[in-house]
């Protein structure tokens, strides 16, 4: 009986790894066919609304992907991310208007400068899970929009700060757009590489256990609390780039949108409905929403509305594709795939013959 | 004491537990002998579960000590406990759902350091371990299953895996036998003696006394957060005490 079952699963298993294989040169041959496809945008878009669009959608991807390190992997739902990219932003606005820092220096040093702001923040936040956790991400953001406002001196409250461009003057507007576009999908490669990296590690095990079963996971002897500030720092640092990288394209900032809860909001949409266990689920996720988004502003002008069309987006969603497009999709073609635990019933004879091979293949 | 030949690994002093008026773990002492299986029994809601609970770090005992080898883990972070050597099952089995069977055992990996944890999940040392484990508790065959699929006996058995990944030197299981059918809870007793052969400590909680009395070399009876007996099974059964606590005779 044990050795019937051993024999089954051998087989079993030959069979998935050559299917495996094909599955991964699918999965190759689509990544490719994608990524050509987005470095071909500029080139293809018929104009440069056309292309900016393109540019607020790969900034959303690289946000979306920065924030799934701590949404995806510990299950965490921060609504408040806003707080890291307008840091990033405002750090990099002041580096380059204030210092005179070379603007990509700057984005780069307000990013670690985030990066380090966010381990007390995870520290004090982090200890609460759930909703709480959720309350006190949209707490920060507020603090941030509020002291923002008031302290003119700095930020320019309500009438903005403006970042000089950094490709100078002469670079006109449509190429502006094209190189940043570039400089943004290069941006959520790192992020997806990061992520990539963390996700197949011991350490992106742990927090996926975090994710299931935090208290079991503790008890296996996983440092939750540290996992856990690790990829809330990484997240913020990731975020934050995307961020600086964001003022020194639109070249303005304004508290009430740089610190904005619907700016966490989208990125909690995006990456629930691409799926947050997947790698590029928040990148499909920000394609979706925020073509949606842009869209619906065309179309609604100045109204709210295209906030209500999102929240219908997002209804449809979980309800229907409550673990996101990515895994809905897999699921549709795991369909014509024969099952993982099938039961696969074979009469003594068989099991004989079967087994006489196995043996003389081994020998 | 120093004659005594029983090695206590595991031990606490007057730990107490409140949860407002309920002196849930009230003033115990206990100790358990390493290298045995020793079980811990006594009506629903003695607080068997609540000490448990307290020894291995899940909940702050609101006074007493819990010592582990010879060092007071009192209050230590879950995490420190079971890296100090000491694993635990949970009541009502818990496991990774959504994760597959195999990542579920990879989860109980001993890690040190950050290169050590960036190192890929998937790497051939830990697979090969935890198929091991897998295969020794008869469910090498659901490995790339996610764990919510499995049926209830088989997640009582992954989990057993699970934590023995994490190498521990004494095992607490809450409850091995509970829900699980007679087959499964006459293979979990094997498994136990036979790790209890290779040297591992078991303290268990169980309700099922014909497992008990069979697999336990050292038995203690807690009634009302406190132990009120302890001693050999057989001497143990026949203690007025116990009885009394279990049948109010």
């Amino acid at each position: 009986m044990l050795s019937a079952s051993r024999h089954k699963t051998a087989t079993h298993q030959e069979g998935r790894t050559s299917s495996g294989r094909s599955v991964l040169v699918a999965k190759l041959v689509a990544a490719a066919v994608a990524l050509g496809l987005v470095l071909a945008f500029p080139a293809l878009a018929p104009d440069p609304f056309i292309l900016s669009v393109g540019v607020v959608i790969a900034s959303y991807a690289a946000l979306a992907v920065a924030w799934n390190f701590v949404g995806g992997m510990t299950g965490y739902i921060s609504l408040g991310h806003a707080a890291y990219s307008g840091l990033g932003g405002y750090g990099t606005a002041l580096l380059v208007t204030e210092a005179g820092v070379n603007p990509w220096v700057s984005m780069i040093v307000a990013a670690v400068l985030v990066g380090v702001a966010a381990v007390p923040i995870g520290i004090a936040s982090l200890r609460v899970r759930g909703a709480s956790f959720v309350i006190v991400s949209i707490a920060l953001v507020l603090i941030l929009l509020l002291v923002a406002q008031s302290w003119s001196d700095v930020t320019g409250g309500s009438n903005g700060l403006r970042v000089p461009r950094p490709f100078g003057t002469d670079v006109l507007r449509p190429e502006q757009h094209e190189r940043f576009f570039y400089l943004f999908v290069a941006l959520t490669l790192v992020a997806l590489v990061l992520w990539w990296v963390i996700d197949r590690s011991r350490l992106g095990t742990g927090l996926k256990a975090i994710r299931e079963d935090e208290d079991k996971a503790q008890a296996l002897g996983v440092p939750t609390f540290a996992y856990k500030l690790v990829v809330f720092v990484v997240s913020a640092f990731m975020t934050a780039m995307a961020g600086g990288m964001y003022a020194l394209w639109f070249g303005s900032l304004d508290p009430i949108f740089q610190f904005s809860i619907l700016t966490g909001s989208y990125l909690v949409l995006m990456s629930l409905l691409g799926g947050v266990r997947s790698l590029l689920g928040p990148v499909v996720g920000a394609v979706i929403v925020g073509y949606a988004v842009e869209f619906f502003k065309t179309q609604y002008g100045d109204t709210q509305l295209h906030l209500v069309a999102l929240g219908l987006l997002l209804a449809l969603v979980v309800l229907f594709m409550p673990d996101g497009v990515i895994p809905w999709v897999t699921a549709q073609f795991d369909r014509f795939r024969p099952g993982d635990t099938s039961i696969r019933e074979v009469d003594a004879a068989q099991l004989a013959e079967e087994r006489k091979a196995l043996e003389e293949a081994k020998s | 004491m120093s004659s005594d030949p029983i090695k206590h690994s595991l031990a606490t002093q007057n730990l107490t537990k409140a949860f407002g008026g309920v002196r849930a773990v009230d003033n115990a002492t206990v100790s358990f002998h390493e290298g045995k299986i020793n079980a811990l029994i006594g009506p629903n809601g003695s607080g068997k579960t609540t000490f448990f609970n307290c020894v291995t770090g899940m909940i702050r005992p609101d006074s007493g000590t819990v010592t582990y080898q010879g060092r007071d883990v009192t209050g230590h972070a879950p995490h420190r406990i079971a890296r100090a050597g000491l694993g635990r099952s949970f009541q009502l089995c818990r496991i990774f759902p959504r994760m597959t069977v195999l990542d579920n055992v990879l989860a109980g990996v001993r890690s040190t350091g950050l290169v050590h944890r960036l190192r890929g999940a998937h790497n051939p040392d830990d697979i090969a371990r935890a198929r091991e484990l897998l295969a020794r508790v008869g469910i090498e065959h659901l490995e790339r299953s996610e764990a919510r699929d499995i049926s209830y006996g088989q997640q009582k058995l992954l989990e057993l895996a699970g934590v023995l990944m994490a190498e521990p030197d004494t095992i607490m299981l809450d409850e091995p036998a509970g829900g699980v059918n007679p087959a499964l809870i006459g293979r979990i007793a094997t498994l136990v003696r036979e790790l209890n052969a290779e040297g591992r400590t078991f303290v268990i909680v169980e309700h099922n006394m014909e497992l008990v009395m069979s697999l336990s070399d050292h038995v203690v009876v807690f009634d009302r957060g406190r132990p009120i007996a302890s001693g050999a099974p057989a001497d143990v059964q026949n203690d007025p005490r116990v009885l009394e606590a279990y049948l109010g005779v």
